[in-house]
C-alpha cells in the first residue's frame, strides 16, 4: 500500500449560526497518497473552504480522525498544529498573501526563518527556489511591483521552500487571467511530476481537470468523481 | 524563529512606515526629555541650596536676642487656634478689631517678657493681618529691653555648655567707607567678628591673613575685605592687602582678602562685606542699636538640639526675662533641601504622567497596527509562526519605538538644558536622569505594548486571513 499523506475519517464540523447549528462537514473521509495531485471541486457554500481549513490544520473539527503524514492532528494542541503547518504544509492562496513590506526573497525566506534557519541559509535556499521558478530577477522586488502571475509564483516558491509533505492550494488561479492561470496550472503539473503531493481546492471544473484525481464536495459530503 | 531575525523583521516593519514610528514615539520623546530636564532642575535646585548654605557650618547655632518674626507668627497662630477650640463667645473677640484683643500679658503667659506691652498679642492691633510688620516691630521692642549679648555670655556658654566647639560674637552694621579708588564715602556692611568666624562660616582666605584673637582683644584697627568689596575699593583683590581703608573716619590696615563666595541665603554676604575685630567694631563702629549675635558651633552635629537647650538656659539665667532666638544651620539646610526634594518629586510625578500619556499613545497606535496587519498576522500564523513569536514581535515593536523615543528624548532633554537655564533656573545635567528616562521608556513600551501584542497573538489564522 502506498504511503498516505492525508487520512481523513468521518470528519464532522458545524458552526453555530445564531440559534441554529449549521453542519458544514457531514462525515468526510478522504485518503490522499504521497505524490498524488488531487482537486477538491465544489461550488461556494459546499463546505470546501472549511475542508481546506481542516486539511490545512488551521481549524478544529468536532469529530473524526485526521492523520497528516502519520501525525494525529485530532489530538494536537494549537501550538503543535502551528509547528505542523510549518513543517508539513505549503499554502498557496487565491490572493497570494505575500507580505507587502517584505521583498520577494524575504517573503520566501519566512517559513525557513520561522523554522529557525539562519538568515544566510534561508536566503540561499529561498533564492535557489525562486530561480528555479524563473523569479531570479525579482528577488528584491516588493510584491506590489510584480504582476499577479509573478506574485503567485513567489507564493508557490514560499510554499515549496520548506519542502512540505503537502502543497495545499486554495483557488490558485482565482485571481489570474486565463493565460496566466494556465501557466500556474502547468507549473503544478510539473511539481506533481517531480513527486509533490498537491491538494487543490477550486470551484472550476476546467481548473480541476488539471489534477490527476478529482473529488466533489456537495453539501458537506464528499464524492469521488466517476467520469 | 531566532530572536535576532525576529528583531530584524520588527526593524523592517518600523522602517517601512517611518513617519508612523516617529509620531508614535513622540509621547515617549517628550516624556524622556521631561525626565531629563526635571532631574536636571531638581539637581540644580539641590546644588543651589547647598551653595546658599555653603557659609554655614552644619553644627552652627545662631543666637540672637528677641524673637524672630517667624517664631512670633507661630506663637500667634498657636494662640489663635487655641482660641478657636474654646467655646465661642467672649474668648475670641473680632480679630480685625484691634482693641478687642485681651491684653498681652494674659495670653502670652510667663515665658514672654512683659516689657513693651507684652509683645505680639496686643501689638499692632491688626492681629494676624499685620504679621510681617508685627514681627519687626516686635524685634524692635525686644531690642528696647537693652539685653545685649556680650563676651561674658560667650564665655559662659564655652564654660557651662557641653559639646561646644567654639562660640563667638558677631554683629554687623552699615558703615561709611572710603579710601582706595573710592571717590566718595560709600556704605558697606561692616561686620565685627572674632577670629574663628572664618571656620564657622566656611570662609577661605584668598590673600593675606584673618585677624587673630589678640588683635580682637587689643581692638586693633585691622580689616579683612570680602572679594567684591576689595575689587570695588582697590581695583583688584590682590592689590588690596597692605593698603589702608577708612571706616567711619578711622584708618584700618587691610590684612587679608577673602575668596569669592557667591550668593548666600543667610547671614552676612561675605563678598561685599568688610570684616574687623568684634571689639574694635563695638568700640568705633557700632552704636547702641546694633544687636550682636553669638555663633556657637556644636562639636557633634547630633547634639545640636541639646546644645541649643543648654545655651538657652545659660542665657536666660544671665538675662532674666529676655527671650532669645536660636536657630541651627542644620535644620535650615534640611528644610531647604527637603523643599528642593519635594519640588523634584513633584516634577518627577509630572514626568510620569507624561509617560503614561505617551504609553497610551503607543497602545492606541499598536491597536490600530494590529487591525491593519491582521492579514499579515494570519499569513505568519499559517506559515507556522507561534503565538509567542507574534506576541514578541509586537512587543519588540513597541519597545523599539519607545527605546528610539527614549534616546531621542534624552538627547533632546540634555540639549534643552541650556535653554531652560536661560529662564534663570539652575540646571545640573545628571547621567542618572538619562538612564532613568530610558528605563521609563522601555517600561512604558512594554506595559502599554503588551495588550495589543497579546490581542495580535490570539488571532485565529483563518479569521485573520479571511479579512481583507
Amino acid at each position: 500500500m502506498d504511503e498516505l499523506v492525508i487520512k481523513l475519517s468521518d470528519i464532522h464540523k458545524s458552526f453555530q449560526m445564531g440559534s441554529e447549528q449549521l453542519e458544514v462537514l457531514k462525515g468526510i473521509s478522504l485518503d490522499v497518497k504521497k505524490g498524488e495531485f488531487l482537486a477538491i471541486l465544489g461550488p461556494s457554500g459546499s463546505g470546501k473552504s472549511t475542508l481546506m481549513n481542516v486539511i490545512g490544520c488551521m481549524d478544529h473539527f468536532d469529530s473524526g480522525e485526521y492523520y497528516l503524514s502519520d501525525n494525529a492532528v485530532h489530538k494536537m494542541s494549537d501550538s503543535k498544529l502551528t509547528g505542523l503547518r510549518n513543517s508539513q504544509i505549503g499554502f498557496i492562496f487565491q490572493k497570494y498573501h505575500l507580505i507587502g513590506k517584505y521583498t520577494v526573497l524575504q517573503n520566501v525566506m519566512m517559513p525557513l526563518l520561522i523554522r529557525g534557519y539562519s538568515r544566510k541559509a534561508a536566503a540561499e535556499k529561498a533564492a535557489e527556489r525562486l530561480e528555479r521558478l524563473g523569479m531570479g530577477q525579482r528577488l528584491d522586488h516588493r510584491p506590489n511591483e510584480l504582476s499577479g502571475g509573478q506574485q503567485q509564483r513567489a507564493a508557490i516558491a514560499r510554499a515549496l521552500v520548506g519542502e512540505p509533505a503537502l502543497l495545499l492550494a486554495d483557488e490558485p488561479t482565482g485571481a489570474l487571467d486565463s493565460a496566466t492561470g494556465r501557466e500556474v496550472l502547468d507549473l503544478f503539473g510539473k511539481l506533481h511530476e517531480n513527486g509533490n503531493t498537491i491538494v487543490m481546492i477550486t470551484h472550476d471544473l476546467n481548473v480541476a481537470k488539471h489534477a490527476q484525481r478529482i473529488v466533489r464536495i456537495v453539501d458537506g459530503h464528499l464524492y469521488e468523481n466517476e467520469e | 524563529m531566532k530572536l535576532f531575525e525576529l528583531i530584524r523583521l520588527v526593524f523592517i516593519n518600523i522602517m517601512s512606515n517611518k513617519s508612523k514610528g516617529i509620531l508614535t514615539s513622540l509621547g515617549i520623546v517628550v516624556g524622556s526629555a521631561t525626565i531629563v530636564l526635571v532631574i536636571a532642575v531638581g539637581q540644580g535646585g539641590k546644588l543651589d541650596v547647598a551653595d546658599q548654605f555653603k557659609n554655614l557650618n552644619a553644627g552652627a547655632i545662631e543666637v540672637t536676642v528677641g524673637q524672630s518674626a517667624d517664631t512670633m507668627m507661630e506663637q500667634a497662630m498657636e494662640m489663635f487656634s487655641g482660641g478657636g477650640g474654646m467655646p465661642s463667645g467672649g474668648g475670641m473677640p473680632d480679630m480685625g478689631g484691634g482693641g478687642g484683643m485681651p491684653s498681652g500679658g494674659g495670653m502670652s503667659g510667663g515665658g514672654m517678657p512683659s516689657g513693651g506691652g507684652g509683645g505680639m498679642p496686643s501689638g499692632g492691633g491688626g492681629g494676624m493681618s499685620g504679621g510681617g510688620g508685627g514681627g519687626s516691630s516686635g524685634a524692635a521692642m525686644f531690642g528696647g529691653n537693652n539685653v545685649t549679648l556680650s563676651t561674658d555670655d560667650v564665655n559662659d556658654i564655652l564654660e557651662l555648655v557641653p559639646d561646644v566647639e567654639s562660640a563667638s560674637l558677631l554683629a554687623s552694621s552699615e558703615a561709611a567707607v572710603s579710601g582706595g579708588e573710592l571717590d566718595d564715602e560709600t556704605n558697606y556692611t561692616v561686620a565685627g567678628v572674632q577670629y574663628d568666624y572664618v571656620s564657622i562660616s566656611n570662609l577661605e582666605i584668598q590673600y593675606g591673613d584673618f585677624f587673630s584673637e589678640e588683635e580682637n582683644e587689643e581692638k586693633s584697627k585691622v580689616c579683612v575685605l570680602g572679594y567684591t568689596a576689595a575689587q570695588e575699593i582697590f581695583g583688584s583683590a590682590y592689590s588690596a592687602v597692605g593698603e589702608v581703608v577708612t571706616i567711619e573716619g578711622k584708618n584700618y590696615d587691610v590684612i587679608g582678602v577673602l575668596a569669592s563666595m557667591g550668593t548666600v541665603s543667610s547671614g552676612i554676604s561675605p563678598d561685599t562685606a568688610l570684616f574687623i575685630p568684634y571689639n574694635t567694631a563695638s568700640k568705633y563702629v557700632f552704636d547702641s542699636s546694633v544687636s550682636p549675635q553669638i555663633t556657637v558651633v556644636a562639636s557633634d552635629v547630633n547634639q545640636v538640639e541639646q546644645v541649643m537647650e543648654n545655651i538657652e538656659t545659660v542665657l536666660t539665667e544671665n538675662h532674666s526675662g529676655a527671650a532669645f532666638t536660636l536657630s541651627d544651620a542644620g535644620s535650615k539646610m534640611e528644610a531647604a533641601s527637603s523643599s528642593a526634594n519635594t519640588l523634584s518629586m513633584l516634577l518627577i510625578a509630572v514626568a510620569a504622567i507624561v509617560f503614561v500619556v505617551g504609553g497610551i499613545g503607543i497602545m492606541n497606535v499598536l491597536f490600530v497596527t494590529v487591525k491593519e496587519r491582521t492579514q499579515e498576522i494570519g499569513i505568519l500564523k499559517a506559515l507556522g509562526c507561534r503565538k509567542r513569536e507574534i506576541l514578541l514581535e509586537f512587543l519588540a515593536e513597541a519597545n523599539l519605538i519607545s527605546v528610539f523615543g527614549g534616546i531621542v528624548g534624552v538627547v533632546a532633554g540634555f540639549a534643552l538644558i541650556p535653554v531652560v537655564e536661560l529662564t534663570g533656573m539652575r540646571c545640573e545635567p545628571v547621567v542618572m536622569g538619562g538612564v532613568l528616562a530610558l528605563v521609563f521608556a522601555v517600561v512604558t513600551g512594554t506595559i502599554f505594548g503588551f495588550y495589543p501584542a497579546y490581542k495580535a497573538s490570539r488571532l485565529m489564522p483563518i479569521e485573520a486571513l479571511q479579512q481583507d
